[in-house]
């Protein structure tokens, strides 16, 4: 891999922060765009710009053409069977919300059991937490093992004839976990319950076969793997979405509406309603054009390449404590960690005035921060485009925030 | 800017050596608050003496500027009046608006006076102040 032409593909990589060259390693919360992303979005603007699914002129035909063929691209990127799979959300968690109110407010009843794990990101906790509270079910939590690793066994034993959901974070955004969704999924639907994959960390690392995993449900966030913000998919099994009753509905999601009459669209549509982020759609086939053109496999190998390095550096800052696996064939590239005697808002500022951008914060866990016994935690987190030098900035930079407030205990 | 004026020693003094953290026994008033982002905390209780704050302590968890903050706040208005107390607020406040601002009142706390160039922290040195505010409120 020819790194410094990759980040010649990211125009940000390039600038200067407070006279230091841009160290970006918060690739969890979002990742930056390739010229690509930017340049299709500017097209869409000054060559073919019209509403999608709707007019008869050329202008439209070619937006509908570049928004339905971005469909193609997530359906072909995931591996699932069809495009009437692929519903079109701004994010994720909008994505988790979609099946909390459809699927959800349907199947789920008193009494019933919602399996989450510890590490779920509150995108995929509050939706369930919601949803058990109007319906009176329970939510169990998987909790982790000290390695980093979800407790198979506790999940096991959780699962029974009540369960009716299982949500699972494939990747966790603090530990950088990879959880065993597919035999997770075997596990779940011998009980009968459906399987909810929180994608938005994985799709963007690794390769992802929806089929393989066989999951009901698989959420996607763009702005994560190179696309813009504002778009992101749901993936549902065709048998499951043609069950569910709409999400939001108007425009859009309507074959025929008479004033005491309303006819669903086919599938996909009937999941999107009003004008669709057709700019974003936009954006995110070119990412996942990109995407494919470095090759999933070549991503994932890269970036625990980096990861395994990060490990054993990060490991000599006095007093560091990584959280999560400690051995890169067990992540993600998502490190969290606390330095002793120094607030992890105190490293981000001070990593900060060296140009590197760092996560601190609850990372959007706070019960994965409750069970860990503290409110913050410090993340870096890499993509494709960071490099070993990077990584030795950071390094560098953890070191001289531990001298500033000395080596005490 | 540079990393010392922020990280000034006296801040890091007083993050590693807090004055007037605990509790206090049958408080007058207490509050308490917590930055949601961060999950910066803090809570105070305080002793009136007539118009006098007699004493106060806090307690919290956070980042070296909302608990070097507490602890520099609780030192300049330990044994003032309440009049005093709100003075040394607001000029703190101005502080960290950027707006001119009294430094004699202020003391000590004008170490925090270089947290107004990192807009992401001015939230850590505001929570004291805010929680301060509170229970002040509740001094009939
Ligand atoms: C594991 C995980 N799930 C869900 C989300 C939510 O993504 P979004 O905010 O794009 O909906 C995130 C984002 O941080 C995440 O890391």
């Amino acid at each position: 891999m020819d790194i410094e032409r990759i980040r010649k593909d990211f125009p940000v990589l390039s600038r200067i922060i407070r006279d230091k060259k841009l160290v970006y390693l918060d690739n969890a919360a979002t990742t930056q765009k390739p010229s690509v992303v930017i340049d299709a979005i500017a097209d869409l603007y000054k060559n073919y710009n019209a509403n999608v699914h709707r007019g008869v002129y050329l202008l439209a035909e070619e937006s509908t053409q570049a928004y339905e063929d971005s469909r193609d691209a997530v359906r072909r990127f995931i591996n699932a069977n069809s495009t009437k799979e692929i519903v079109f959300t701004r994010n994720a968690t909008e994505a988790l919300n979609l099946i909390a109110y459809t699927w959800g407010e349907a199947n789920i009843h008193a009494g019933d059991e919602i399996i989450v794990s510890i590490m779920e990101h509150h995108s995929n906790y509050v939706p369930w937490f919601r949803l058990a509270h109007r319906k009176g079910a329970v939510i169990k939590i998987v909790p982790s093992r000290t390695d980093g690793e979800l407790d198979m066994d506790a999940f096991k034993s959780m699962l029974s004839d009540k369960t009716k959901l299982v949500g699972i974070v494939h990747m966790s955004n603090v530990f950088g976990t990879i959880n065993p969704v597919k035999e997770i999924t075997a596990l779940a639907h011998k009980k009968g319950a459906a399987v909810v994959v929180d994608g938005a960390q994985s799709a963007p690392h690794m390769k992802i076969d929806v089929r393989d995993i066989d999951c009901d449900f698989f959420a996607v966030s763009g702005h994560k793997m190179l696309g813009p913000t504002g778009i992101g998919a749901l993936y549902a099994k065709e048998s499951y979405l043609e069950s569910m009753e709409p999400f939001l509905s108007g425009g859009e999601m309507i074959l025929k509406v008479t004033l005491d009459s309303v006819v669903y669209n086919e599938l996909p549509w009937k999941f999107e309603a009003g004008t669709p982020n057709y700019e974003g759609a936009i954006g995110l086939k070119a990412a996942i054009g990109y995407l494919e053109k470095m090759g999933m496999d070549t991503i994932e190998s890269y970036e625990r390449e980096l990861t395994s390095y990060a490990l054993e550096k990060m490991k000599t800052v006095p007093g560091i404590f990584i959280y999560g696996p400690q051995r890169a064939e067990k992540k993600g590239g998502i490190i969290a960690f606390n330095i002793k005697g120094v607030h992890s808002h105190d490293i981000g500022t001070i990593l900060d005035s060296e140009g590197i951008a760092i996560r601190a914060g609850h990372h959007c866990a706070q019960p994965l921060m409750i069970d860990c016994g503290v409110s913050a935690m410090a993340r870096a987190s890499f993509y494709f485009y960071n490099t070993k030098q990077e990584i030795d900035s950071l390094v560098a930079a953890l070191k001289k925030s531990k001298e500033i407030f000395g080596h005490v205990a | 800017m540079s990393l010392e004026e922020l990280f000034k020693e006296i801040i890091i003094e007083h993050y590693q050596h807090p004055k007037n953290q605990g509790h206090l026994e049958h408080p007058d008033a207490k509050s308490d608050g917590s930055n949601p982002l961060c999950g910066d905390e803090i809570a105070m209780e305080l002793i009136f003496d007539g118009n006098v704050v007699s004493n106060v302590m806090f307690t919290g968890n956070g980042c070296s500027i909302s608990q070097s903050a507490a602890s520099l706040i609780t030192e300049a208005i330990k044994g003032k009046t309440i009049e005093e107390t709100r003075t040394i607020m607001n000029e703190y406040k101005n502080m960290l608006a950027g707006r001119d601002y009294n430094a004699d009142i202020l003391g000590d706390l004008e170490a925090l006076s270089d947290v107004k160039r990192y807009p992401a922290r001015v939230k850590c040195a505001s929570l004291s102040v805010a929680v301060l505010d509170q229970a002040l409120q509740q001094k009939k």
